[in-house]
């Protein structure tokens, strides 16, 4: 019933000019609320929900860019620097939303379950970690035994070329794991693909012997960042100190300039997924996924195109890890878990498999419940705890709940939950893949 | 020489000879359908011949090479072209994608071309799309191009799964029972289509099937199996007067009575 | 009572314990003859050389000192493995489905005969309890710990599988993962709610610690001796009876007859009047009884339980199914008890194998080695028979 309500006002609204006010409206509103409260989370949340109606709302492609390009690269820049926190927030989102883009690939159009999609991160990142680091000088220490003196192998500029090598490097490792592993049926591969996401887990954390690559459970630290100009900083600082407030320091700078690199990922992988999506390579996928013995008989080499899809899907997680690696300046094993190639997948199948909108508002929302959500629930946990009050009814004390219990631990809660409840209500996902509408001039083809 | 060549062909399932030494040739444009009783190897007959199920014994040569070893995606591009007894159709892609997927072989175009849209690619698909709307047209499907192919009604299915299969301009059609669930408007009609697609594409055509009304109207050669062997071949008179054909269908009681009747 | 003695059918009590013995004794003497070829082969090289420095030992006499308890280690182990393996390879058998849920199942069957046992610990009925009474408890902790497993295993199936059967094979699978996840988190919470930690270790009482020892073999300086735990007889003798028992239900039974009909052909068997969803549930139930059992036979042998404690036994026994060939249940009890020796073997010879480079740290990624080795080459399992995907 008030769905239906919804649907029909949403039509109403939905005519002329009106969806142009509104989502302008919502934008400013937005920014608006997080300009005069930094610290609310509700104020973030409805300048974030602005791509929504940006999304959803029929207005002008021209219009579209505009202001989608001016909420990501000016309103939520000058936002991230007034607090950092909104930033690391934006920033995870995005790099969690290339991800997911980049299994929606192998999961969504190809129909592949990788329960092991970190693995290829963690190539990516652990390249970069390697190359622009001493770890190279350390092969021969035991971790923690190093000098601290010791030179780094390459310039921190290398970092743009190893965007490329790490594509490179995580393709071939997928096709590498592919080709053994991509005959076996569906089910099987999920499972092989978890053992391989768990055997890359457990050599970063042993291959510090008998040479040292990954300096084993402490990770691997400092890692480079390419250079960052001051003449940059300076000219930031010129034109926005005054909506900021403050002069910004390179090491905001440095976290800005990460997020647009991975602004520009996405961006890639977009255009990459929806041109093959539309072409030989992409239906051949779609066609894998919903009928294999059907798609062989149309000529259509299971194998290949199987690898195709992993190797697309493992490159762009590479050039995550290597950006990773070097926004962070530190990884350890305990970033590549089990639990995060279910996050990212429970992203995807939140968001609609097979749908890039989807997987993107999917990204969202569960970085958003684990960063936000969970976490402030965490908070608030402690501030009862350190409170006199009692729960109603039980008349339990809140200061005598364990200290164990701590919200923001249960990701793997919250993954399952959406798992389980999507795949039993909304198996496409909360925006559904749709297929293309293709105009053909019916004159010609009579 | 003919288009398809099959000899000694055994297929052998656990210790049950599925296929038993079954030798078998199709010339060039010729209709031909192979009947049996159920279980009689017909379908496996098929899976063999697309490289579905590896056979366990004899030599199958198409258009002048060998298919043995062969995976069946090699042997669709080498001109084999199939539809299914339960119609397979990629349901969750609009009508006009199946048919493109259809034409995978043929198309040429590289990633490059596709990730920038050089012109290439794009009269590569241009064609593509006129061509599959001609298919489309020519085996009686309306204006249908963006449904899903799930939302279709059966009979538009399999004409549907007809189409896909000719988008791959095949020299050999096969068609495992075409007919079946169709009323006899429909029938009459499908049996019209393969006659067309002979006598315009001058493409080979082997069915499997069931209704002896579709059967004896279309086919210029009949083969007949039971138990995993070729116990007759020839026309259709023939074969309406072929003892061991009678023998095999009447032996099995009253499933057989139908088939008689059928047959009259 | 005569009439019901001759009515069990007595050869399939026997075979199954035949089997499990040559698969125990055949593995082992396996394993046994590549470690001590392998010691005599390295005995001389520098890897013999290194132990001999290190600690004044041959690398033959190393081994040999470390082989007997290596066996008994792998075969406790391994038939954990094998009576959680049953529960994957009986649902695969029924659905062909993976219940990725399985190892979660295991995990609150180790947690429910483990509060039991603390609970009792903590009233002081375990410290004073005659030996007796301490195997009673012990079985009445296993029994709970049953009885919450295949319950929980009945219910996930209805209220997560049930509604998804027929969909594409991927969504039941990305369900049971979701429940899998889902679990671990509950337990945690339900853990840190009720006991505020939730590392839970099992409490000494009885004699499961103690060893019987049956002798020595004087080698070298050192004594090789011969002894085994108590904990891990318990383990293997439940271990085995339950499979036996499983035995018995499936090949000897009317619901077990139900049951095969039922994974052979699904529409069939409910022509012939079975009441498909009843035997499935029947078959998570039967799963999870066994996983449970395992569970608390366990955290009996490892002590200390977590809420992920599932996860790699889990693997593990899943890996099992697959090498001994999905589906097939004596298959599932060779392959755990191969996969236990194969792990044990590899976790306490690896490491003085190649000098330290590689050691028991690698142990857990052994088993996805063999899992996608077993894949790739023979995909339908040791016992497994090369069977088409149904069209």
């Amino acid at each position: 019933m008030i769905s239906l309500f919804l649907k029909d006002l949403f039509n109403r609204v939905n005519q002329g000019r009106w969806p142009y006010l509104i989502v302008i409206g919502h934008i400013l509103a937005g920014s608006l609320l997080v300009y005069t409260q930094p610290r609310s989370n509700l104020a973030f949340l409805v300048l974030m929900t602005s791509f929504m109606s940006l999304y959803f709302f029929t207005t002008s492609v021209r219009f579209k860019l505009i202001a989608g390009t001016m909420l990501a690269l000016v309103i939520i820049p000058i936002v991230g620097v007034r607090n950092i926190f909104y930033l690391e927030v934006i920033f995870q989102i995005s790099v969690f939303a290339a991800l997911a883009l980049g299994l929606n690939i192998v999961v969504g159009f190809a129909g592949l379950l990788d329960l092991g999609y970190v693995a290829f991160y963690a190539v990516g990142a652990y390249l970069w970690a390697f190359f622009g680091s001493q770890q190279f000088y350390v092969l021969h220490f035991a971790p923690g035994t190093q000098p601290s003196d010791l030179p780094f192998l390459l310039p921190g500029d290398a970092f743009y070329m190893f965007l490329l090598v790490g594509v490179v490097i995580a393709g071939l490792t997928g096709i590498l794991l592919g080709l053994p592993v991509l005959r076996l049926r569906g089910d099987y591969l999920a499972i092989v693909t978890l053992g391989f996401g768990e055997v890359i887990r457990v050599l970063a954390n042993n291959l510090d012997k008998p040479l040292n690559f990954t300096n084993g459970p402490q990770g691997i630290t400092p890692i480079q960042r390419p250079s960052m100009p001051d003449p940059v900083v300076e000219w930031f600082n010129s034109v926005f100190r005054g909506v900021v407030g403050h002069d910004v320091t390179p090491a905001d700078m440095y976290n800005l300039m990460f997020y647009i690199f991975a602004l520009i990922v996405i961006i890639v992988i977009i255009f990459v997924t929806r041109r093959l999506d539309d072409s030989k390579l992409g239906r051949a996928w779609t066609a894998v996924r919903e009928d294999e013995t059907a798609a062989i008989a149309q000529g259509i080499p299971l194998v290949k195109m199987k690898l195709a899809a992993f190797a697309v899907g493992a490159s762009f997680a590479g050039v995550m890890g290597v950006l990773l690696a070097a926004s962070r300046t530190f990884i350890s094993p305990e970033s590549f878990s089990f639990m995060q190639s279910i996050g990212v997948l429970t992203m995807v199948i939140l968001g609609g498999a097979g749908s890039i909108p989807g997987v993107i508002l999917g990204a969202a929302t569960v970085t958003i419940l684990n960063l936000q959500v969970l976490q402030g629930f965490s908070l608030y946990l402690n501030e009862l705890r350190q409170s006199d009050a009692v729960m109603p009814i039980i008349n339990f004390a809140w200061k005598d709940l364990s200290p164990q219990l701590d919200p923001a631990k249960y990701q793997r809660m919250l993954f399952g939950l959406i798992l389980v409840l999507m795949m039993i209500f909304r198996p496409a996902g909360l925006i559904p893949a749709t297929r293309r509408k293709r105009e053909i001039d019916a004159e010609e083809t009579n | 020489m003919a288009l398809l060549e099959m000899n000694n062909i055994t297929k052998v399932f656990g210790g049950l000879k599925a296929i038993s030494d079954v030798t078998f040739s199709l010339e060039k444009g010729r209709i031909v359908s192979i009947i049996g009783p159920n279980g009689a190897g017909k379908t496996t007959f098929f899976n063999t011949l697309t490289g579905i199920y590896k056979p366990d014994g004899g030599t199958i040569t198409f258009n002048g090479k060998s298919l043995v070893g062969l995976r069946p995606d090699q042997i669709a591009a080498r001109g084999i072209a199939r539809t299914f007894q339960n119609i397979r159709l990629f349901p969750d892609m609009s009508v006009i994608e199946n048919i493109l997927v259809g034409m995978h072989i043929h198309l040429k175009q590289s990633p490059l071309q596709t990730l920038f849209r050089l012109p290439g690619f794009k009269k590569e698909e241009a064609d593509a799309e006129k061509k599959a709307v001609r298919l489309m047209r020519y085996v009686g499907l309306k204006r249908v191009e963006n449904e899903l192919a799930k939302n279709l009604p059966y009979g538009a299915q399999r004409r549907l799964e007809i189409a896909r299969a000719l988008a791959a301009d095949p020299l050999l059609l096969l068609l495992d029972e075409p007919a079946a669930g169709m009323n006899p408007q429909e029938t009459e009609d499908i049996i019209r289509l393969f006659r067309n697609i002979k006598a315009d594409m001058g493409i080979t055509i082997l069915l499997i099937e069931h209704d002896m009304r579709v059967v004896m109207n279309i086919s210029e050669d009949i083969c007949v199996m039971d138990y995993g062997e070729k116990i007759a071949e020839g026309t259709p008179q023939e074969i309406r007067a072929n003892t061991r054909v009678i023998e095999a269908y009447l032996g099995r009681g009253a499933v057989a009575g139908q088939h008689e009747e059928k047959m009259r | 009572m005569i009439r019901f003695l001759k009515r069990i059918n007595v050869y399939e009590l026997v075979r199954p314990v035949g089997q499990m013995m040559a698969f125990s004794l055949g593995s082992a003497a396996f394993m046994s003859a590549i470690a001590i070829s392998l010691a005599l082969a390295l005995d001389d090289t520098a890897v013999g050389v290194s132990l001999m420095d290190k600690y004044n030992v041959s690398l033959f006499t190393y081994t040999m000192l470390n082989l007997p308890q290596v066996i008994i280690d792998g075969l406790t182990i391994g038939f954990v493995y094998a009576a959680i393996a049953l529960g994957y390879t009986m649902v695969y058998g029924v659905l062909e489905f993976i219940n990725f849920a399985h190892s979660e199942i295991f995990a609150v069957g180790a947690f429910v005969g483990v509060e039991l046992l603390i609970a009792l610990d903590g009233m002081g009925i375990l410290a004073g309890a005659s030996l007796g009474m301490a195997y009673a408890y012990l079985i009445l902790a296993i029994l709970l710990g049953m009885i919450a497993a295949g319950g929980l295993a009945v219910a996930v199936e209805r209220v997560a599988y049930r509604p998804l059967r027929g969909m594409s094979r991927l969504v039941p699978l990305i369900s049971a993962i979701g429940v899998s996840f889902l679990l671990q988190d509950i337990i945690r919470l339900v853990e840190s709610l009720t006991s505020g930690q939730f590392n839970r270790i099992m409490p000494t009482f009885g004699n499961f610690d103690s060893r019987i020892i049956f002798g020595k073999i004087a080698m070298g300086s050192s004594n090789l001796t011969l002894g085994i735990s108590v904990k891990s007889i318990i383990v293997i003798v439940s271990a085995v009876l339950m499979l036996v028992g499983l035995n018995y239900l499936v090949n000897a039974t009317r619901v077990g007859k139900a049951m095969r009909a039922v994974a052979q052909d699904r529409p069939t068997a409910s022509l012939m009047g079975i009441n498909v969803n009843r035997i499935i549930s029947l078959t998570f139930l039967v799963g999870g009884l066994l996983g449970g059992a395992a569970g608390v036979l366990y955290a009996l042998k490892f002590t200390r339980i977590d809420p992920f404690v599932g996860f790699f036994p889990g693997l593990k026994a899943f890996t099992a199914a697959v090498l001994g060939g999905i589906g097939n249940m004596t298959g599932a009890v060779l392959g755990g008890i191969v996969l236990g020796m194969l792990e044990t073997f590899a976790g306490s010879y690896m490491g003085v194998f190649t000098m330290g480079a590689a050691g028991s740290e690698y142990k857990d990624i052994f088993a996805f080695s063999i899992l996608i080795l077993v894949l790739i080459f023979r995909p339908q399992g040791l016992m497994g028979k090369n069977v088409v995907q149904k069209a």
